[in-house]
């Protein structure tokens, strides 16, 4: 390449018109040949390029690898320039480039004649001291001057780019609405009305009859400060509720009673908790469903005073406010109440005799909402889903009824006419029910020692049944005297007793009823335990009642007695054991139970040994007493 | 549903179809009878098409009645009979080119439905297009549904407010094996009263071709 150029071919084309070009006939259209000045021009053009060769790569080597070359025709580059000046772009720096050239061409020469030392030396040049001075404080003033325009150049692009990043934000947060109105989008049903976008709260196309229209509206909130700083929980979309649906609600269903004895019924706090917000959950979502909420209880709410209003009870419902009053049991109190409070203000619009603490009965108001749901999912079965033509949507026996021609009766017991309310009301005495006998039997563990209760609680409960197996033993005795197996049916208003016997026995609401009883049973048991405790000690059995006429009759129950004798002949012959099995007197206090052996002479048996018969009082201490330690204390009479 | 039968009631001399029918509502209602609402019968005919020629035109019946408000009656004249949901008239409309509505034919009975005890007494008018052809009693005994084991009350309670003019036993019963447990059922009520209205249909257009 330093040897110069290569050989150059110049080729031109043929003097032949060009053609433009051909049609489908056949006949082709020619470019008119160019006229002298044009074909100057373009002759000057490539000139312009390539410096008398056609490769226009060849020409930028030629340029960049041969200084000889460049620096031999300045001149006529200078032609050319003028000539066609704005044809090429390139050429400011391709003449600085040039000139750049030329200077270092004179610049090696310089050197390499330097180099020979023959014509050309070169001197240190003395440097005037004064002369240094002074410039550094020049120079100091223009590295300070380029110093700032650096600076100046250097806030120019930083603020370039502050305005470039907040355009973006600005067009994320855009593109933000958009994603967050698609994220609502999928959850919410949405539609435009005008330039509104509202948005469908109601349960409506669930099935819901419920009046209120329920709707939402989305509210872009792009248009804030930038300057400031954006808040946490900001987002681009927000949503406006209808003002009666702010707030939390939530059915509160209670039951009080004038004596302070049932506080045991639902006692926890899990409602008061602000609600916890998911992680991933937008604000407009927690609103939203709040709202939905606060909807679906307003909906539950009116449809329970309705029915309050419309059955006809013997004890008429009572709708006040926002409060539903029923008694299912008489004492008792069943309220079912709306507590709507709105925005932070804790102003529950309850009513203000609301008591004390927590008293919810959190299954009833779970149950509530899902029955409410069963409730749409009925309308909307039988109306707006998708149904064959052939036949209606529902039960088998009710698609059946056309074919198999039920009549009115029939179909009218198919449907299903009990109320929320009804249904509500049922829960709540079967949960009440539940509650009180599970107490009276563990206050009848706790009070009495022997026999034991034992109380077994199914855990598969219906909401209108659930069961508890009763077992009374005698502790330590449990192989000798056979316990006595109780299984309870607790019901909606009424207790079933099933004996291991398959004897039924059915008692009523009333608390009295399965305490006597219990006792009673309790009593037979003992009377029973004391039968085999003889026969495994070889006494005989001489007589046993369970009715004897012994002390002062009672209305509910009746001593029972049993007659042993002991195996010896010597000794006496009767042995009375009597046992109170009046549930009434047992209520009061263990002591009072021998009360009515008043009657027969008690004297004690240890060993054969005989004593005569004490004091009542001792006799029934005693009574008590032996049964822990020889079990039975034996009497007889002279 | 119990046993059923449905009489014809004659017009009382000198009186006009319904104050024969308020004089049998008055009577049942002496009685101690509670009304309940209001009951009605339809029945449509239907020509059979497309049959081979020479064959005698089959007829069809189809029946509704307020009693099983969710099903419908299809009777084949002498021949089997079809309980089907409500939609059959739509699937009717659907066999028009086998099947072609006789719209003159369409006959009706409306009247009051009343309760005494155990019964079910449904008086009405038979109507057919705008003129009323007679008057129609139905009792149903609720609790029992062997024909034979029935009759007999029916019969004595019938005597009770109609008077002599008690039917024997519809003959739809009288088909049904005698020991063996033959229920009956809607079809038997809808028969006796298409029976019903075919007979007075022939009773007040001689010479036409019903049967």
């Amino acid at each position: 390449m330093s040897g110069g150029p290569a050989v150059r071919v110049s080729i031109e084309s043929t003097c032949e018109k060009q053609v433009q070009e051909v049609a489908l006939d056949g006949t082709e259209t020619y470019v008119p040949p160019l006229s002298m000045s044009q074909n100057l021009a373009k002759l000057a053009q490539r000139i312009d390029f390539s410096q008398g060769s056609d490769s226009e790569e060849d020409v930028v080597e030629g340029e960049h690898t041969n200084p000889d070359w460049g620096k031999q025709e300045p001149e006529e580059e200078e032609g050319t320039v003028k000539f066609q000046p704005s044809l090429w772009p390139w050429d400011s720096v391709r003449n600085n480039l040039r000139s750049a050239l030329t200077e270092m061409c004179v610049l090696n020469d310089v050197l390499s004649v330097v180099k020979e030392k023959k014509y050309m030396a070169l001197d240190p040049v003395s440097q005037d001291p004064s002369v240094g001075k002074t410039p550094q404080v020049f120079q100091l003033i223009s590295k300070k001057k380029s110093l700032a325009i650096a600076a100046q150049l250097l806030v120019k692009g930083a603020e370039k780019l502050t305005k470039s990043v907040a355009e973006n934000q600005e067009n994320r947060r855009q593109r933000d609405f958009n994603s967050e109105l698609l994220r609502l989008r999928s959850q919410w049903k949405l539609r435009k009305v005008g330039d509104k976008i509202l948005g469908d709260l109601s349960y409506r196309s669930a099935g819901s009859l419920f009046p209120h229209h329920g709707t939402f509206e989305v509210i872009k909130n792009t248009d804030i400060d930038l300057d400031k700083k954006l808040p946490e929980d900001y987002c681009p979309l927000d949503v406006q509720i209808p003002s009666d649906l702010e707030g939390s609600a939530y059915i509160k269903v209670s039951i009080q009673k004038q004596a302070p004895d049932i506080g045991d019924l639902g006692t926890i706090s899990l409602f008061r908790k602000p609600p916890k917000t998911k992680a991933g959950t937008q604000l407009w979502h927690v609103k939203l469903e709040a709202a939905q909420n606060v909807l679906l209880c307003k909906e539950i709410f009116a449809q329970l005073s309705r029915e309050a209003v419309q059955i006809k009870s013997q004890i008429p419902h009572i709708v006040v406010k926002n409060q539903i009053i029923s008694q299912p049991f008489p004492g008792l109190q069943l309220s079912i109440s709306l507590c709507h409070s709105t925005g932070d203000k804790k102003n529950t619009r309850t009513s203000p005799e609301k008591p004390k603490p927590d008293d919810h009965l959190y299954v009833l108001e779970h149950n509530l909402h899902q029955m409410m749901r069963e409730f749409h999912k009925q309308q909307l079965s039988s109306v707006v889903m998708p149904h064959p033509a052939s036949a209606p949507f529902g039960h088998k026996r009710q698609r059946l009824a056309g074919p198999m021609a039920y009549d009115k009766t029939e179909i009218s017991s198919l449907q299903q006419s009990e109320g929320l309310l009804e249904k509500i009301i049922k829960q709540a005495k079967h949960i009440f029910l539940r509650s009180r006998t599970a107490r009276t039997i563990d206050s009848l563990a706790s009070r009495i020692e022997d026999p034991q209760i034992q109380a077994h609680w199914s855990n598969i409960n219906d909401v209108y049944e659930s069961s508890v197996k009763v077992l009374i033993t005698s502790q330590g005795y449990e192989q000798i005297c056979k316990s006595i197996q109780l299984q309870l049916n607790i019901g909606v208003e009424q207790i079933r007793v099933v004996h291991r016997d398959g004897r039924v026995v059915t008692l009523s609401h009333q608390e009295q009823e399965l305490q006597d009883f219990l006792l009673s049973q309790m009593s037979q048991h003992q009377v029973h335990a004391v039968q085999q405790l003889a026969k495994v000690m070889g006494w005989h059995v001489l007589s046993f009642s369970n009715h004897v006429g012994l002390g002062p009759v009672e209305s509910i129950g009746n001593a029972s007695a049993v007659t042993v004798a002991p195996p010896t002949e010597s000794t006496p012959s009767q042995c009375v054991t009597a046992q109170r099995a009046a549930a009434k007197s047992s209520s009061s206090s263990p002591a009072a139970k021998p009360k009515s052996c008043r009657r027969a002479t008690w004297s004690r048996t240890a060993s054969g040994a005989t004593s005569e018969g004490p004091t009542r009082r001792s006799t029934g201490a005693r009574w008590r007493v032996a049964t822990s330690s020889t079990r039975w204390s034996c009497s007889w009479r002279r | 549903m119990g046993v059923t039968c449905v009489c014809q009631v004659p017009v009382a001399e000198g009186k006009s179809v319904q104050q024969s029918v308020d004089i049998v509502q008055q009577k049942l209602e002496q009685l101690g009878a509670a009304k309940q609402g209001s009951f009605c019968v339809d029945c449509e005919t239907y020509h059979a098409t497309g049959n081979v020629s020479g064959q005698p035109t089959k007829l069809l019946y189809v029946m509704h009645n307020t009693e099983t408000p969710l099903s419908c009656l299809a009777l084949f004249e002498g021949g089997p009979c079809l309980v089907a949901d409500a939609n059959f008239d739509v699937l009717m409309v659907k066999l028009k080119s086998h099947f072609q509505n006789a719209k003159g034919h369409k006959v009706e009975c409306r009247g009051s439905r009343y309760r005494y005890c155990d019964f079910l007494i449904k008086v009405g008018v038979v109507t057919m297009g705008s003129s009323a052809r007679g008057i129609s009693v139905e009792v149903e005994y609720c609790p029992c549904v062997v024909p034979g084991d029935s009759w007999n009350l029916i019969k004595e309670f019938m005597q009770s407010f109609l008077g002599p003019s008690v039917p024997e036993l519809p003959s739809v019963f009288v088909a049904k094996p005698e020991g063996l447990f033959a229920p009956s059922d809607s079809v038997d009520t809808m028969t006796q009263y298409l029976e019903l209205f075919n007979k007075l249909r022939k009773m007040q257009m001689p010479g036409s071709n019903q049967r």
